[in-house]
């Protein structure tokens, strides 16, 4: 008999069966659910992670910071404008057509018609189809981040999304606001298939059967998601075996997360840095260069991770974390409160001033706690700061309108790159370009801008990474801006939920290939 | 053997100030069908007897000693089971008011059958027949109809019909009436009084008729028992306790009680009851007396005898039923095309009954409607539609004290202060001293003592509140003074002393007042004209004594038929009023 | 009486009238909506844009007057979120609100009734002052705390009760409205919240009973109840709780309405799918549609259960009638 079970087992794995003997259904609890089904509504995490769930890009990022094969079996560049991608044949979307070149060019230009995603491409990039199976990405100019950007393309199933719906709209119309077909409606090509989804409150996931990654580990054939915002009831959910699976995990929960014997705590080192702008339009002492630095020195950032952050996160002394192209390990945080007080001195300003500081309360972790700690460290060198917080909707038009001294600003590379810090954070404000959308600072160095702009079409890794470095580094003895540390992430997952395999610094876990055994 | 023997009982209320005694070794017998009279003036302990005997003293009230029987059977210190089955089936028990006897949310049949049922042992259908039939031995008018209804679709007169009906329907041995008519009408007391002695002396039933008014004493009882601080002072028949009393507490109540046949100049001195010592000013000399002589009112107006407030065809309705449209609502008209004059330095009584309209007239008198119809004039000026500005001097001229005092009174505030708020708002004074001077004169005039200034209205009894009220009204100096049932809620000695207290007054300030009373003999003690109201007419308008001898509208005759006589009292020692002077008897 | 439900509905669109207008002046206070549709890349330009389409650049009034066009229609507008009609999506969540108000309401009638009675008949009891002193406490905890206190102790260490949401064995009874009364399931999962909820309700309605029982207690029907030899039974459940009942009921029927105030931190906590989360996560999204649209039916909430409440009392207290205004 037993050996009957065996010989049935080996069997299943053999014709790739694996769901059916051991398949497991997971319950997950994240702090908010996608916006839409559309994926190209809203550049946004819940729509990522919705989109490596029902589509599956062309390449997508691996563990060690390199790229990972999908609908793209392989791709070559052919020349400096130009990468050549060859699609897996027979690709199955959830309708039952077959995946082609044609839907990735009806995908790439929809993206690009996008507001969110646009940016994601250098402007006039093309694809042009060479058959079914090949299409080729084409810049207007040699573009080193060419792989980087292809991680957004998520192939839509275009006879899908073609023609009317009942509303007698484009079933591919684009909408920002409002009712569409695509925002309610999908077919791609992922892991998994949405079969029930009621927004804010949970979207219910099915493993789609004719998924083409017949290797994939993965044995989860259901998934519910549940977006619980309050953090006390997520961490709650998963201690009570209510959810198996959440995200994210406050600092202050970690022990117990740990400590228990059911659940497992994940945590990776994240690429989200949170800043500090000193505004130089309205703070003429701001223009000093040593003033700048004073400050940089006043604040005790690794004290603000291990006293506040509880040691979830990395004190910073740059933009870009490790693993970037344009980090340097000895561009560390530089605390010095001496030094600070000489530098104030040196600069005329040895009985300080008073400045205003706003920072938002509810959008980056204890980000108002992390604010009130620097006023107070700022006093030591007689800086005396008006501190203001906000919830985030009230804080983001104050921070349209520039209207405090300090500002806080948490930003994330949607590129994975070093460039796209400078780029909105610290290069000079032009509104036609775009750069420096977010840089509340007013800091303007054309020679960083310049650096930047020849690295964007720098296609050699080698040369791209010196110029970057030389970014970062002038950035930091310029004292631009206040680094303070990056945000690390952390998952909560029952024992058996082998969420390490899949999570990774971009947030978005490759769910598909997530192994589950029993409890 | 009588129906019923109290016998020494004595009854205490512990607290943690120690132990007050409310009633000490009364002792009293009922026959089957008398009407045993228990009379007092309130704190007498004469309710709290009545509740003894049924085991319905209020926390933390307590039977420290004697024994009550019914039909030779001791039915004190039973079980509170054994004697709830003695409550209803062979006590009945009216009580005082019943607008709050009966529950307002129950129809009378639940609160009738449900009595039946539990003390009689009838099934529904016999008690609802049964119900039936007590309603209509009471009196009730179609009772199979209004057995159906909610106490507030009554009457007062009827609900307390319903209250005797349900006291009786548990063919009990024995009633106890605590104070069954006080609250009701002048003509509906009588009904009432009526109906309880018929049916006590029909169904030979004891009744313990529990009353502080000697006016239905003398209607309704057998003999009476005086009570006074917890003691029973006097037992006798009801003829000799009106008309021989001997103890001297039973002499000076008897005195004090306004009457129905003589005026009195004064009413004698209640010596018993409170203790008040009114300080004579002389008025000439003094800041009361010195009216900023109406400032605003000049020439002959002011002159003694002619006429100081003019009503005339006063109309006014309220809204009883709103509604959209103008047509579909309902009104009550308050007072219908009232007009009377009140000359300078007189006292003109407005009675009738409740629902009159009396009430109305002062407060359009004082401002506190605005008539529909018709115009108030002072000395000789419209103050109907002043504005609240130009009424500001009338306001001071018209003051008015009301019927409960403690309710117009901030109990957060001190006597003085509350003296003293009239005189600070009109600006009477021109420093803190002179107004601290002034209040504690007029605290001295109202027989209070200066020194009570300091303390709250609750610290005081209901007379001496009244006595603050009457300061507090003077303070403006004013001309003319309105009293809304100044004494109804007082005791007969007590309200002796106020209207001592206002008759001095106005002599000595020479007030005109409106007095306003549902009670004919304390008009006839009080008043020099009257008008008779009723429904919001005014009936007949005449001399006070006149009125009494030869009324000559039929309302107004019918009134004083109806009103208990007390004419047996003892005459010993009254200040009658001599210029008129009716035959003695 | 029908004169009494057209002025009450006159009165309810007046309220709702005013509220639409406060909550419409206030909303650019709220935040900026584009913020939460866009991702961070998107630029100025553009997002102007999309605040020209969406009318937001509009002077008030013009908007004011568009909404209220709309709105005259029972269209109150499009939650940028949730991309329907908001009304809809309230109307949506509204089944799991009054589930939970429903079912905390059960809960508060069913202690407060005999422990406010007991209290009353009983004042010198220990258990009385147990249940005052621990009422007193009852009234300084926020719901908060109560709510994560007991999910920690039933969902986590004893593991009886599920922690969070209405679960997945909901029973489908008319339209949208999906009832958890109807399974196991369901009704563990409304136990915690409901309790939470009633929780801070619970201590008020037990003092107010037991003072209005007391006061039913010392009155003259009840002392002439006594007198006519009735039972102790009788005295206090007829005489005295009916009468206990009327000002309970008017009090209640306001604190009813305002617990659907309160159902904006219980559900938060415990994840429940309803209107008062829905709330929450509007505000935080700036999803200004859905406020307003939420402020006003909560407006038209409170004059239904006030109305209700005016019924009821007029069906127990047969000295009301209902008729106009001052009814």
């Amino acid at each position: 008999m037993k050996k009957l079970v065996k010989s049935l087992a080996g069997i299943a794995l053999a014709t790739s069966l694996a769901l059916s003997v051991n398949a497991a259904s997971l319950k997950i609890a994240y702090d908010s659910d996608p916006v839409s089904l559309d994926p190209h509504e809203q550049l946004s995490g819940g729509t990522l992670q919705m989109s490596h769930m029902t589509f599956d890009p062309v390449v997508r990022w691996g563990k060690d910071h390199g790229f990972e094969a999908r609908l793209a079996e392989k791709w070559e560049r052919i020349d400096d404008n130009t990468m050549r991608f060859h699609l897996r044949k027979g690709v199955k979307f959830h309708s039952g057509n077959i995946l082609t070149a044609n839907d990735v060019k009806w995908t790439f230009e929809r993206l690009v018609s996008s507001p969110d995603f646009k940016a994601v491409f250098p402007a006039g990039t093309e694809v042009k189809v060479v058959n079914d199976q090949t299409f080729d990405l084409v810049t207007k100019a040699p573009y080193p981040l060419i792989l980087n950007s292809a991680t957004y393309i998520f192939p839509m199933d275009s006879k899908f999304y073609s023609g009317e719906d009942d509303k007698g709209r484009d079933k591919g119309l684009l909408k920002k606001h409002g009712d569409s077909f695509a925002s309610r409606n999908q077919s791609g090509t992922g892991p998994y298939i949405i079969t029930e989804r009621q927004q804010g409150v949970k979207v219910q996931f099915e493993r789609f059967a004719d998924y083409w990654d017949k290797k994939s580990p993965g044995n989860v054939d259901e998934i519910t998601l549940t977006p619980i915002k309050e953090n006390a009831t997520r961490v709650a959910a998963l201690l009570s075996g209510g959810v198996d699976f959440i995200f994210p995990v406050p600092p202050n929960d970690h022990d117990r997360i740990e400590r228990n014997s059911d659940t497992d705590l994940v945590t990776l080192t994240g690429t989200r840095v949170i800043t500090l702008q000193l505004n130089q339009e309205r703070v003429e002492a701001f223009k000093d260069k040593r003033v700048r630095q004073a400050i940089v020195h006043a604040i005790n950032n690794e004290a603000i991770v291990k006293k506040i952050m509880k040691g979830f996160a990395t004190a910073a002394g740059q933009q870009g974390p490790k693993g970037y192209a344009g980090f340097s390990e000895d561009l560390t945080p530089r605390y010095d409160l001496k030094k600070a007080k000489q530098l104030m001195k040196a600069a005329g300003f040895e009985k300080g001033f008073t400045i205003s500081m706003m920072a938002p309360n509810n959008r980056y972790i204890n980000d108002a706690k992390i604010a009130q700690a620097v006023a107070g460290m700022l006093r030591k060198i007689n800086v005396t700061v008006d501190l203001k917080t906000m919830p985030k909707a009230q804080y983001w038009p104050s921070f349209d309108e520039r209207a405090a001294d300090i500002m806080m600003i948490g930003w994330h590379a949607d590129t994975e790159d070093s460039a796209n810090f400078t780029e909105y954070l610290t290069a000079c404000a032009d509104a036609d370009s775009g750069w420096g959308q977010y840089n509340s600072g007013n800091y303007c160095n054309t020679a960083i801008d310049g650096l930047v702009k020849a690295a964007g079409k720098e296609t050699d890794p080698a040369k791209r990474t010196e110029m970057l470095q030389q970014v970062e580094r002038e950035l930091y003895e310029d004292a631009a801006y206040v680094p303070l540390h990056w945000q690390n992430l952390a998952w909560g997952a029952r024992k058996g939920v082998q969420a390490e395999d899949v999570v990774n610094v971009m947030n978005f876990p490759y769910l598909g290939d997530l192994v589950v055994s029993e409890k | 053997m009588s129906l019923l023997e109290v016998n020494d009982l004595c009854i205490e209320f512990p607290s943690r100030h120690g132990i007050a005694v409310a009633v000490k070794g009364v002792s009293f017998t009922v026959e089957k069908g008398e009407v045993l009279g228990l009379v007092g003036e309130s704190g007498a302990g004469k309710s709290t007897v009545g509740n003894a005997i049924i085991d319905l003293l209020s926390a933390p009230g307590r039977v420290a000693g004697g024994k009550v029987t019914l039909s030779e059977e001791t039915i004190s210190g039973l079980s509170s089971e054994d004697i709830r089955k003695v409550r209803g089936r062979r006590i009945g028990f009216i009580f005082q008011d019943p607008m709050t006897s009966l529950n307002p949310l129950l129809t009378i049949e639940t609160q009738l059958t449900e009595t039946i049922i539990e003390n009689l042992g009838f099934n529904g259908k016999q008690a609802f027949e049964r119900a039936i039939e007590m309603l209509k031995s009471v009196g009730i008018p179609e009772p199979e109809l209004r057995i159906k209804q909610y106490p507030h679709q009554f009457s007062g007169g009827m609900r307390q019909r319903v209250v005797i009906a349900i006291a009786l329907a548990g063919e009990p041995e024995l009633i106890i009436a605590d104070e069954p008519t006080t609250a009701l009408d002048v003509s509906i007391q009588s009904q009432i009084l009526d109906l309880i002695r018929t049916l006590c002396k029909e169904r030979e039933v004891g009744c313990v008729f529990v009353t502080h008014d000697m006016g239905v004493i003398a209607n309704v009882t057998d003999r009476v028992a005086v009570m006074y601080m917890g003691e029973l002072v006097e037992l006798g028949t009801t003829e000799q306790i009106l008309q021989r009393p001997e103890h001297p507490y039973t002499q000076s109540l008897i005195s004090a009680v306004p009457r129905t046949d003589v005026k009195l100049h004064r009413f004698p001195r209640v010596e018993y009851i409170e203790k008040a010592e009114t300080k004579a000013i002389d008025v000439k000399n003094h800041w009361l007396g010195q009216r900023e002589d109406f400032g605003e009112l000049k020439g002959d107006a002011l002159l003694g005898g002619k006429t100081l407030l003019d009503v005339k065809n006063v109309e006014l309705k309220f809204e009883t039923q709103s509604a959209f449209f103008k047509k579909n609502r309902k009104y009550v008209t308050a007072s219908d095309n009232v007009t009377f004059q009140i000359k300078d330095g007189e006292t003109f009584g407005l009675v009738g009954e409740s629902g009159s309209g009396k009430s109305t007239i002062a407060r359009v008198i004082a401002g506190l409607y605005k008539p529909d119809a018709g115009s108030i004039e002072f000395a000789g000026r419209d103050i109907t539609h002043l504005s609240e500005r130009e009424r500001m001097p009338f306001r001071r001229q018209i003051q008015m004290v009301f019927q409960n005092p403690y309710s117009s009174m901030n109990a957060r505030m001190t006597v003085n202060d509350i003296i003293a708020e009239p005189i600070r708002f009109h600006k009477l004074a021109e420093s803190e001293q002179k107004i601290r001077q002034i209040t504690a004169d007029l605290l001295d005039h109202v027989g209070l003592g200066q020194k009570s200034g300091i303390k709250y209205p609750h610290e005081f009894s209901g007379g001496q509140r009244q006595r603050i009220s009457i300061a507090r009204a003077l303070a403006t100096r004013p001309r003319f003074l309105i009293c809304d049932e100044p004494t109804s809620a007082l005791d007969v000695s007590v309200q002796a002393q106020i209207l001592n207290l206002l008759k001095d007054l106005q002599d000595e300030l020479g007030l005109t007042m409106l007095f306003i009373s549902h009670d004919l003999p304390v008009i006839r003690q009080m008043c020099d004209r009257v008008g008779v109201m009723r429904y919001g007419t005014l009936v007949e308008v005449e001399e006070t004594e006149k009125l009494f001898e030869t009324p000559q509208h039929e309302y107004s005759r019918k009134l004083i038929e109806l009103m208990p006589r007390v004419d047996q009292l003892s005459r010993a020692g009254l200040d009658i009023e001599e210029h008129r002077e009716p035959a003695l008897a | 009486m029908l004169l009494f439900l057209f002025r009450r509905l006159m009165q309810g669109l007046v309220v709702m009238f005013v509220i639409s207008l406060i909550s419409f002046s206030i909303q650019d206070n709220l935040g900026d909506p584009l913020r939460e549709m866009v991702g961070q890349s998107v630029s100025e330009a553009e997002r102007q844009q999309l605040r020209d389409e969406l009318g937001l650049n509009d002077p008030f009034l013009t908007q004011y007057g568009r909404f209220i066009t709309k709105a005259v229609q029972g269209d109150l507008g499009t939650s940028y979120f949730f991309k329907e009609p908001a009304l809809d999506v309230i109307l949506g969540k509204m089944p799991a609100t009054l589930e939970l108000v429903f079912a905390a309401t059960l809960i508060i009638i069913i202690i407060s009734v005999p422990a406010g009675v007991y209290c009353a008949i009983r004042p010198n009891s220990m258990l009385t002052r147990a249940i005052l002193g621990i009422s007193i406490l009852g009234i300084s905890v926020p719901v908060f705390l109560t709510a994560i206190f007991s999910i920690y102790l039933f969902s986590i260490e004893l593991g009886w009760l599920p922690s969070y949401g209405r679960g997945d064995q909901l029973v489908p009874l008319f339209a949208r409205w999906e009832t958890g009364f109807l399974t196991s399931d369901g009704l563990k999962h409304l136990v915690l919240p409901a309790v939470s909820l009633a929780s801070i309700m619970l201590p008020l309605f037990i003092r107010l009973i037991r003072s209005e029982m007391v006061e039913a207690l010392s009155t003259e029907y009840v002392k002439f109840a006594k007198a006519k030899g009735l039972t102790k039974t009788r005295v206090y459940f007829l005489h005295a709780l009916k009468n206990t009942m009327l000002p309970v009921i008017t009090v209640g029927g306001v604190q009813i309405g305002t617990m659907v105030a309160y159902t904006i931190l219980t559900e938060t906590v415990f994840q429940w799918p309803g209107m008062g989360f829905l709330f929450l996560e509007a505000v935080n999204r700036v999803d200004t549609p859905l406020i307003v649209a939420y402020l006003i039916v909560v407006g038209g909430v409170f004059v239904v259960v006030n109305t209700l409440v005016d019924l009821i009392y007029g069906l127990i207290n047969p000295t009301v009638k209902l008729a106009g205004g001052n009814a």
